[in-house]
Formats: C-alpha cells, sequence, structure tokens
C-alpha cells in the first residue's frame, strides 16, 4: 500500500497532455499530469467541473470522445504505454485489465436486460472457454462480493427494479468480473445517498486491501477522497495544483487553492451547546420555538399532508391492492422569515412535499394553510390570491431554464404573469433583481447554455424572487454546484431571505448545509416525519435513531 | 387485474372509435352525392324507375333512419348489399383482402429488414461514403411522390428490360378462400414491382430511424460501459443498441403497416392490383356506401388491432413498459 514499490506500477501517467479540437479552435484540457498508481493503491482526484479530472479517466480507459487527442505524454499499464497499443490490442485491456464504474448508475445498465445477463455476457466475453453454468456461477459469486442480497433472485431483476444503490453495486460487480488490475470510478457515488454512499465506497475499499486491484477515483466531494483515498491528485483547470498522501493533504493543504476546496465544504457542528428551549419532545419544541421567534403566527401550516401512489381506478373503487404512500400525515409549520430544512434519502418524500405545497402534484391534507389563505392541495394550480406567493428553486438548472429563451426574456415572462401593481411590472426590476443577486447586466441577453453552472442558478433565484413570493422551495438547489458555488448560492438565499421578509423551505439530502441555513429541521423517512424540531436541537441533542445515522453518514473529518 | 383494465380500455375506445368513423363515413358519403343514379341505367331510366330505385335502396328515407336501419343490420353482421355489384359488401372486401395482404406484408418485411440494415450500415461507418449514400438517398426516397417511383419502376423493371410484368396480379391460387399471388411464380413476378413501390419509402424511412436512434444510443453511459467492460462492437450493436432503437421502429412499422393496408391506393391503381385501397376509393366515387362502410369498418378495425399489437410488442420488448401497463 505504499507508493515505494519496486515492482511496475499497474498504472504509471508521465506528462500527459490532453487536448480538444472543436469548432471554437483547440484547447487543452489536462496539462503535463503525471502520477503513479501503485498495487492495491486508491488514488483520488479532485477538482470541480471543468477541471479536466474526468478527460484523464476517459484517457486511461481509452474512451476519450471524437475532437480528443493525447498530444503528449504517456499512459504505461502494467508496464506498457498504451498509445503505441493497436486498437484491438487497448481494446483487448478493457474489462481484462482496466474496468471502470460511471457516475450515473441509472444510466449505466441496458435497461431492456437483466443485470444478471449484463454481467454473465461480460464474464462470458473474457472468459470465452467458460460453460454456461461456470459463467452464471461467477456471476452469482460477483454479485455476492459486491453485496447484493439474494443474488439468485436479483440475477433476472431488471435494472429499473433495483434501488440507485444494488445498482451501482452490480456495475462494480460487472467491473470486477474480469479480475481487472486497474479500476477508473468517475463520480462512483455521487448520485447516491451519503448512507448508500458509505456503503458502496465500503465496498470498494474492501475490494482494493482484499483482491490488491488498484483504484483511479475520480471526484468532486471532498468527503468521498477523506473516506477511501490513499492519495490525492488536486487538479484545477487542467494541472495538477497539489498531489499529497490524504491524510497530510486534509490536515496541512499547501496550496491556496486546495484550502479554498476544503474550507468551501459545509460542515456539520455536533459539538455545539444548544440553548435550551423547553424541555418537550421535538414537536412541541418546535412549536415553541415558532411562538417564541415571532408572534403573528406562522406563514404555512401543514396537518397530516398525505399522498398515496400507484392505487387508482377501479382498485381504488374498491378498496383492492395496497396503496403505496408517498407521504403519510405529514404535519408541520413555517415561521414567518423562517427557513425550514427538509431532510431525507431519496425516496423519503421530501420533495413531493414541496412539489404538493407548490401546486406541481396533488395530496390530501386535513389543513393546509398560507399566510391565512386556505390552499386546496386536492388540486394543482393555484388560484388568484395564491398564485405566485410561492416560488420553487430547483436542482437541476440547466433544465429548469427553458433554451430557447434569454434570461430577460425569462425574467420578463415571469414578471408579466406574476405581476400584482404597475411598479411590479416594470423592466427595471428585473435588472435591479439581477444585480442584487450579483449577476452582470450584460448576461440578460445571454442563452443558458452560455451561463455557468452557478449563473443558471442565479437566474432561477431571480425568477423566483422576481415574482414576489412570501414563500420559497428550494429543492437541493446546490446539489448540481461545485462546493466553492454552492457556498455563494447559501449566501445569497439566506440574504434573500433576510431582505425581502421571505419564508423558505429548504429540501437537501445535505445535513451540513440544511444546518447552515435553517433554523428548523424536519427529518423524513419513508415518507413520515422521523424527527422535527429547531435546527440546534435536531443536530445537537436529538436521540432519534435515524437521525443519528444520518449524522453518523458523514465522514467525520468534515463535522466540528 | 391490471391486464383486464387495459383490454376493457382498449375495447371501449375501439367501440368509440367505430361509432365515429361509421357516423362519419356515412354522413360523408350522403353529402357527396345520390347513388341512386349509379344503381338505375341513367339514360333509359323513367322517373317512376328512379323513385321504385330510391324506395328499394331505403334512400327516401331520412339520414337517421337510414343510419340505425344501417346499425341495426350491422348487429345481424350484415353491411348490406353492394349497390354496384349486388354481393355482401363485408364479403367483397375479404375478397380483396388476399391482393392487398401479400403487397403489404411483403413490403413492410422487406422494409423492416433492409430499413434497419441500412441504417446499421450506415452508422457503424459515420461520414463514409456509404454514410453519406444511406443520407442522402433516403431523403431522395422519401421526396418523390408515389405514382412517380411506381412509374420509374415500370419503366425500369418492365418496359426496359422486360424482366418483370408492369401490372396485375398474374395467375393465383386459391387457399383459405382466397386467391394469392405469391404462391406461384408469375404471381411473385407480378409481386415484385408494387411490393417495391410500396417498400422503398418505408426503407428510407425507417432506415433514417435506425440510424438516429442508434446515433443517440451510442451517446448512452451504458454503451460506453458496454465498451468499457470489452465487449465487442458487433455485440454491442446487436445486442444493446439494436434492442433499444426497436421500439421506435415498431411504433413506425405498425403504423405504415395500417397504412398500407387501407391507403395504398397510387401504387394499386398504377400496377393494377386489386386492393383494399382501389376499392375503397372507387366505391367512394360510385356512391356504393355499404362497401365504403365495409371497408372503412375493417380499416379501423385493423388500425385499432395493429396499435394493439404494437403495445404488446412493446411490453414484450422492454420490462419497464410491464410494470406500468
Amino acid at each position: 500500500m505504499t507508493i515505494e514499490n519496486s515492482e511496475i506500477p499497474p498504472l504509471d501517467v508521465r506528462n500527459l497532455t490532453l487536448q480538444h479540437h472543436g469548432a471554437s479552435g483547440t484547447t487543452t484540457i489536462v496539462r503535463d499530469v503525471s502520477f503513479v498508481l501503485g498495487r492495491g493503491e486508491v488514488l483520488g482526484i479532485i477538482g470541480e467541473s471543468g477541471a479536466g479530472k474526468s478527460t484523464i479517466g476517459n484517457a486511461v480507459i481509452g474512451l476519450l470522445g471524437a475532437g480528443f487527442e493525447q498530444s503528449s505524454g504517456t499512459v504505461r499499464v502494467n508496464g506498457t504505454a498504451i498509445e503505441t497499443l493497436t486498437a484491438s490490442k487497448r481494446h483487448a485491456l478493457r474489462g481484462r485489465t482496466i474496468a471502470s464504474i460511471f457516475q450515473d448508475h441509472t444510466s449505466s445498465l441496458d435497461p431492456l436486460m437483466t443485470v444478471g445477463a449484463q454481467l454473465s455476457e461480460t464474464i462470458s466475453t473474457i472468459f470465452p472457454d467458460l460453460p454456461g453454468t461456470g459463467v452464471r456461477q461467477r456471476a452469482l459469486e460477483l454479485l455476492q462480493r459486491v453485496g447484493i442480497p439474494d443474488p439468485n433472485g436479483r440475477y433476472h431483476s431488471y435494472p429499473h427494479q433495483l434501488s440507485g444503490g444494488q445498482r451501482q453495486r452490480v456495475v462494480i460487480a460487472i467491473a470486477l468480473a474480469g479480475s481487472p488490475s486497474i479500476i477508473v470510478a468517475d463520480e462512483p457515488t455521487s448520485a447516491l445517498d451519503a448512507t448508500v454512499q458509505k456503503q458502496i465506497l465500503r465496498v470498494l475499499r474492501g475490494l482494493v486491501e482484499e483482491t490488491g486491484l488498484s483504484l483511479l477515483l475520480i471526484t468532486h466531494d471532498m468527503s468521498v477522497i477523506a473516506e477511501i483515498a490513499d492519495s490525492v491528485l488536486v487538479m484545477k483547470d487542467g494541472e495538477v495544483i497539489e498531489h499529497n498522501a490524504t491524510a497530510a493533504l486534509l490536515d496541512n493543504p499547501q496550496n491556496a487553492y486546495t484550502r479554498s476546496l476544503l474550507s468551501a465544504v459545509p460542515r456539520l457542528r455536533l459539538s455545539h451547546e444548544a440553548p435550551a428551549i423547553g424541555q418537550g419532545g421535538p414537536d412541541e419544541e418546535a412549536a415553541q420555538c415558532d411562538e417564541a421567534s415571532e408572534a403573528d403566527g406562522p406563514v404555512l401550516v401543514v396537518e397530516n399532508l398525505s399522498k398515496t401512489f400507484g392505487n387508482h381506478g377501479l382498485q381504488a373503487l374498491f378498496g383492492i391492492g395496497s396503496a403505496t404512500f408517498a407521504l403519510r400525515n405529514v404535519s408541520l409549520q413555517l415561521r414567518r422569515g423562517g427557513v425550514l430544512g427538509i431532510v431525507g434519502e431519496s425516496g423519503s418524500g421530501k420533495s413531493t412535499i414541496g412539489r404538493i405545497l407548490a401546486g406541481l402534484e396533488t395530496g390530501s391534507a386535513d389543513k393546509v394553510v398560507m399566510n391565512g389563505r386556505v390552499c386546496d392541495v386536492g388540486s394543482r394550480g393555484r388560484s388568484g390570491g395564491l398564485l405566485g406567493r410561492i416560488q420553487m428553486v430547483f436542482q437541476d438548472p440547466a433544465s429548469s431554464l427553458n433554451p430557447r429563451l434569454t434570461v430577460a426574456e425569462t425574467l420578463m415572462e415571469c414578471v408579466r404573469f406574476t405581476a400584482r401593481t404597475e411598479h411590479d411590472r416594470h423592466p427595471s426590476r428585473v435588472t435591479e433583481t439581477v444585480e442584487r443577486l450579483g449577476l452582470s447586466k450584460v448576461l440578460l441577453t445571454r442563452y443558458p447554455h452560455q451561463l455557468s453552472g452557478g449563473q443558471k442558478q442565479r437566474v432561477c433565484i431571480a425568477r423566483a424572487l422576481l415574482a414576489g413570493p412570501e414563500i420559497m422551495i428550494a429543492d437541493e438547489p446546490t446539489s448540481a454546484l461545485d462546493v466553492s458555488v454552492q457556498a455563494e448560492i447559501l449566501a445569497l438565499l439566506k440574504q434573500a431571505v433576510s431582505e425581502r421578509n421571505l419564508s423558505m423551505i429548504f429540501i437537501s439530502h445535505d445535513l451540513a448545509v440544511v444546518q447552515d441555513i435553517c433554523d428548523a429541521v424536519c427529518v423524513m423517512k419513508d415518507g413520515r416525519i422521523e424527527d422535527y424540531g429547531a435546527s440546534d436541537f435536531i443536530f445537537g441533542r436529538s436521540d432519534n435513531p435515524y437521525t443519528r445515522h444520518l449524522i453518523n453518514a458523514r465522514p467525520k473529518i468534515f463535522t466540528l | 387485474m391490471a391486464l383486464l383494465t387495459t383490454i376493457t380500455g382498449r375495447l371501449s375506445q375501439a367501440f368509440l372509435l367505430l361509432l365515429v368513423m361509421s357516423l362519419i363515413g356515412f354522413i360523408g358519403i350522403h353529402s357527396v352525392g345520390n347513388p341512386v343514379y349509379n344503381v338505375v341505367n341513367i339514360e333509359t331510366a323513367t322517373p317512376e324507375d328512379i323513385r321504385r330505385a330510391t324506395e328499394l335502396l331505403g334512400l327516401d328515407q331520412p339520414l337517421w333512419r337510414q343510419y340505425v336501419v344501417f346499425v341495426q343490420n350491422l348487429a345481424t353482421g350484415s353491411f348490406g348489399t353492394s349497390y354496384i355489384y349486388h354481393l355482401p359488401a363485408f364479403d367483397l372486401v375479404l375478397s380483396k383482402l388476399p391482393a392487398t395482404l401479400e403487397l403489404a406484408v411483403g413490403a413492410i418485411v422487406i422494409a423492416t429488414i433492409a430499413g434497419t440494415g441500412l441504417g446499421l450500415l450506415a452508422v457503424t461507418r459515420p461520414g463514409t461514403l456509404i454514410d453519406r449514400i444511406v443520407v442522402t438517398a433516403t431523403v431522395f426516397a422519401l421526396s418523390v411522390p408515389s405514382f412517380w417511383l411506381s412509374m420509374m419502376l415500370i419503366l425500369a423493371g418492365a418496359v426496359m428490360t422486360g424482366w418483370f410484368p408492369p401490372g396485375g396480379r398474374g395467375s393465383t391460387v386459391e387457399v383459405l378462400g382466397g386467391d394469392w399471388s405469391f404462391l406461384t411464380a408469375d404471381g411473385l413476378k407480378h409481386l415484385v414491382l408494387p411490393t417495391l413501390a410500396l417498400a422503398i419509402p418505408n426503407v428510407a424511412l425507417i432506415a433514417r430511424l435506425a440510424r438516429a436512434g442508434t446515433v443517440e444510443v451510442k451517446k448512452t453511459d451504458f454503451v460506453r460501459f458496454c465498451i468499457a467492460k470489452g465487449l465487442s462492437g458487433r455485440r454491442i450493436l446487436f445486442r444493446h443498441a439494436l434492442p433499444n432503437i426497436s421500439l421506435p421502429i415498431i411504433t413506425i412499422v405498425g403504423l405504415q403497416f395500417g397504412g398500407m393496408l387501407a391507403f395504398a391506393v397510387v401504387v394499386e391503381t398504377i400496377f393494377a392490383w386489386p386492393g383494399v385501397g382501389k376499392l375503397l376509393i372507387d366505391s367512394i366515387q360510385l356512391l356504393d356506401r355499404p362497401v365504403v362502410m365495409a371497408t372503412l369498418t375493417f380499416i379501423s378495425i385493423a388500425f385499432v388491432a395493429l396499435n394493439a399489437l404494437v403495445d404488446l410488442l412493446y411490453a414484450v420488448l422492454d420490462p419497464r413498459v410491464r410494470i406500468s401497463a
């Protein structure tokens, strides 16, 4: 597990420079990168989007896309420079010597083929002499190895029938099929919940330790690095900024960029002395918290909100079949000017709450009152008094902006449809709002694809604010962004809440972010509220086992 | 349970479709003209003859009553008798069915196989001459009018070379109560040109669909993952890409096949091929209402059945559909 190995390292990259020849000329994506990946070692490559880290991974697998070129440097796999190999010899390396794991477990597998068949075809391609029963046996062994429960049953499942974590386990099993010496994993856990991420990383770490394979781990997430990597390569704009052993890099980053990257990671404060407000259960405490801070009552009251899936038509009529509850008796309150965090893993129903309140989905509730007005959650759309009063900011800014409209057109459209007074309709409001959010006026004439991720999310926030909302629902607004941008967007949201007398529901899977911005927190699990209370209580003193479980899923290094 | 709901839903949709179609067809034919002048000999008929014929055909009744009578007859399984041929209308449609079926089945089989093949051939050689030829030729094949294509085929295949007859069905064999051309050598020869005329635009359509679909599928992560796990290009193409592009292809094949059963009129007319499409157009011109209604009903049922078949194939091919359906 040390770099000082006398044998030939599985992967040796020297002075690698990669260029892209596009319509707008040649750009250097990766410049003069060198590293050695030893046997049984995990090397992490970390950087923000556009740093060129994925391109390195693609170069190692030999899957550089059209227009990319390795303009200098060598990539040696077990001592052989792969640039010198013929296409067929390079192909022979894939799956056998170098395997890979991609980020998106939903699209890494063929949707029309059972996972068993996809695993078996890989095995029989690599071991053509193995008889059918042998292939199947090995497939089952691999599924077992990566921790799939009931491999025999799961063998015949289609990808969509598995959970995200299980799909990624299958992808790992396929990568292992040819007993490779190197695995290139590009963001292997980014699409997964924190607890599942931890399990998958544990599987990978176990494989490295038991089989001695080498793992090249590409990620944007410092906590993944902290969890599993032996050494780290920090990249920025295609260059290596810092290369060090993980512990040393985390303790004592040498480079300013590394330091900013590290400090941008939101940290969870645990050793926090929570101010003692009330001694009752979490719900009473939340209520007390509301009363204490504001006299004129909550801006939003939700009582017993429920939603069922998969039970409609004749079945519902006759009461046959079992309904699946997406939400079950969810009751919560949002304090005026407060920020309520809703946390939970995927499938916990946290996004469904936001979507129902915004009128994007229907549900049923005993009572939903927004600022004194009763709101019918049984119907989509919001009538007169509520229209525009509740606004959403979504996770993926790229897909929540119309690509054919300029920024100004998008914002003006919102102004036209939600303006209540003549003053609201004035175009200067757009410019003011945009500049308040730190966007230059110049960007108003641009189209979404000409903006960065952070700029796009600012436009989405501007759009929400221009409608003059009383309640803003932000559904994972920073999850698709780089950590440095994430901090800026959070600051903007905080500022908007305090300046505009807004109240916000902030939906996130990231506890640290929630702690940073929210004053009350609601922990969701399987459509129910598991834990609910003031932020200090939840993170400081809650003894709910599920809350503790979520908190413990975070790497220790990023808790304070 | 879910299956039963689906089938009930389908049948009620089909019933509604037939109802609407029959109303439109009925009113449409009525407003075109009075069929009685096609039934009697216009030169010798006295006003008394015309009155008698009108009464005999029930055309003196108000339209709604004629429709009620039509529906009543339908309930006993009869579309009435053709005004012109004096044969039961539905039997007439069925007698034309073998000609149409052999033409349409032949054309769709050729189109599916050749189209998918050409599309895959082009997509595996991006940017090469073959790719460009396929892309250009398919645009051309889709743009030329059907009658021009048919005439060019007659010119090249019959007039200039004399390889194939320019029209007609040739000799037929009676099997299962229908006359089939494809079972005799002479009949097969007669089939070639009209089948090609119907197939060529569809070859182009499917080739473009297959090519575009594969280009999309090739960009997906699972294809990249297949490459990374060491599968051969051939296996990825046939085992992974092909099933994934087959869904849109099946939809198009279903729709086009239905269209060929009903509306291959131009090709059928040019090649003097006595099919269902030609029967429909002739009957509309002669205001032969029973035959028009029988043909339209047959076409509607064929479309409903084809759509159901396409949905069934979807469920067979795509496990994700099986759950939600």
